[in-house]
């Protein structure tokens, strides 16, 4: 399947025309999305997610590069009639009510007035606001806002929806329904991009990820393939504790068990690789060795740690 | 030009549901009315008073109806309602366009209710309604189109507060363009020339009717200038990056 997002080295330095910070928000970006997928996005806070967002959609200028969504540039307006856009802190006109506000959406999207009423109707099903359609905007709370802003991405019916931070200021509640509306988006054949600080969220609805720190990516790819294989897990048998003890400095993470043995996890490394080998060799019936699968958040961290350590 | 309509749509709606924006009309009809009780202050001119009075409380109301854009604009970039709307097949300067369209169009609705409501007035108290004052009536509600140009052309690079100033300022030197005329660093033909849709005297000296064709003309350049204002204003704003 082709890519929905191509980014190319892209590159965002913020100030003004006469005055540019010195560190980019954004710094040579290279990235492929592709499609038939949910795309998580990840980074810690000032990673660039949301710049990165925003040049998609043609809401900021690039400084260098150039990105391609459905294969066209992000500023054309027939990418941006296929494509639903929920920004991190959604604002609209506080004076008009969910449905004018969402007839205002239907008319820049060109949806026939036959079918708008209905339309919006159906959205406002989905995001469980029909009884508030009349209310006015300015009266709602973040988690209402958040629902009112899924409503108008999705009332296109669009190829790609973008959804910058979609879970935060959402009750537990209302995050659930949203994970069941990116869910069910995507068995209708629409591809998700998403950026969130949520990881448990994001590995249970994500196919593929990126992870960003300081405007740079670190890795990219299907989530399955950057998880598997990546850790070790070495049992104990009971009466063997010196070898626990050496191998506890390395460990990711160590359990006693009840019956005196231990259960460490490690990262995969070559030295650790060769340690293990050279232990099975000598002391085969004291261990036993499998794979373990990292999960998303241990991931996270020891990617972002490795960053910090680069720098 | 169905996603201009809708932006417009958006901003008159927005402004005609203010209800200050009645209380303006009607304490400018009661304080053109009011203009009759002058008539031994004024040594009988009441007449030529209460027309005057009308013209200027009309262009005042039009300009603060074109200083209101000025805090439509930044609030929408400042707060994110501008992104959300851009992020649909919404271009910049549709966008912008739609806005002058939607703040002229509630001008004009105001300035035009001024105007029937200063005639019924007048012609409660007088005889007649004269074509002139008609006449000038429809050149404030013309002006109303550059005046808002300008407000929009501020407030995509200035800051809401000092935006809804430096337009007020600039329409008064606009209005001012023959006061001004001898200093050309200060006009140099960048302002509009509000002055040509300033009948006031010919209104209120009652001097007889003024070509029609001039007051299409007076409209036809306030047209020019706001196509002119708002390119100048889309080209900045192509180049801004939005919150």
């Amino acid at each position: 399947m082709s890519n929905v997002i191509e980014i190319n080295e892209l590159t965002k330095y913020y100030g003004s025309l006469f005055w540019k910070k010195k560190t980019p928000a954004l710094d040579r970006l290279t990235l492929l999305v592709p499609g038939g997928t949910v795309f998580g996005f990840l980074g810690p806070n000032g990673a660039g997610k949301t710049t990165t967002i925003k040049l998609l959609m043609d809401l900021i200028r690039p400084s260098s590069g150039q990105a391609r969504i459905l294969g066209e540039p992000p500023d054309s307006l027939d990418v941006k009639r296929q494509i639903g856009f929920l920004p991190d802190a959604p604002a609209f006109s506080s004076y008009l009510s969910a449905r004018e506000f969402l007839v205002i959406c239907a008319k820049l999207l060109r949806i026939p007035s036959a079918t708008r009423r209905k339309r919006i109707d159906e959205v406002l099903d989905i995001v469980k606001m029909t009884n508030h359609a009349g209310s006015r905007l300015g009266g709602f709370s973040r988690g209402m806002l958040q629902r009112i802003g899924i409503a108008q991405a999705i009332l296109n019916e669009p190829k790609l929806l973008i959804l910058d931070e979609p879970l935060v200021g959402l009750d537990p509640h209302g995050r659930q329904e949203l994970k069941d509306i990116i869910i069910s988006q995507k068995k209708i054949g629409t591809d998700v991009f998403f950026s969130s600080h949520i990881l448990s969220d994001v590995e249970k609805m994500c196919d593929s990820i990126g992870i960003l720190n300081n405007g740079k990516l670190l890795c990219a790819g299907r989530i399955d393939q950057l998880l598997s294989a990546t850790g070790v897990r070495l049992h104990v048998n009971p009466g063997c504790d010196n070898i626990a003890q050496d191998f506890l400095p390395m460990a990711t993470g160590s359990i006693k068990l009840s019956d005196g043995g231990w259960e460490l996890v490690f990262t995969t490394t070559l030295d650790l690789t060769s340690k293990l080998d050279k232990l099975r060799a000598e002391r085969p019936g004291d261990i036993s060795v499998s794979s373990s699968r990292e999960n998303l958040e241990d991931f996270f961290f020891r990617k972002i740690e490795s960053d910090r350590f680069v720098e | 030009m169905n996603e201009v309509m809708a932006i417009a749509g958006g901003t008159w709606s927005r402004i005609l549901r203010m209800r200050a924006i009645y209380f303006l009309i009607l304490c400018v009809l009661i304080l053109i009315g009011s203009a009759y009780r002058y008539d031994v202050l004024s040594l009988g001119l009441h007449r030529i008073l209460m027309i005057d009075v009308s013209l200027l409380l009309n262009t005042i109301a039009a300009i603060l109806v074109a200083v209101s854009i000025t805090f439509e604009i930044p609030k929408e970039l400042r707060e994110g309602v501008a992104s959300t709307l851009l992020s649909k097949p919404l271009g910049r300067t549709h966008y912008l366009v739609g806005k002058l369209v939607g703040i002229s169009v509630a001008g004009l609705v105001i300035t035009g209710l001024i105007m029937i409501g200063f005639c019924l007035v007048f012609g409660s108290f007088f005889d007649r309604v004269g074509i002139t004052m008609v006449q000038g009536h429809l050149l404030v509600m013309g002006s109303v189109i550059p005046m808002c140009a300008i407000g929009v052309f501020f407030s995509v690079f200035i800051p809401e507060s000092l935006s809804a100033i430096v337009t007020a300022i600039c329409i008064w030197f606009a209005h001012s363009v023959i006061a001004l005329s001898n200093v050309p660093v200060v006009y140099a033909g960048i302002l509009p020339d509000l002055n040509l849709f300033n009948l006031k005297a010919e209104a209120a000296y009652e001097l007889g009717g003024i070509e029609w064709s001039y007051i299409l003309v007076a409209i036809l350049w306030g047209v020019a200038y706001s196509v002119f204002a708002t390119s100048l204003a889309s080209l900045i704003f192509s180049y801004k990056d939005l919150k």
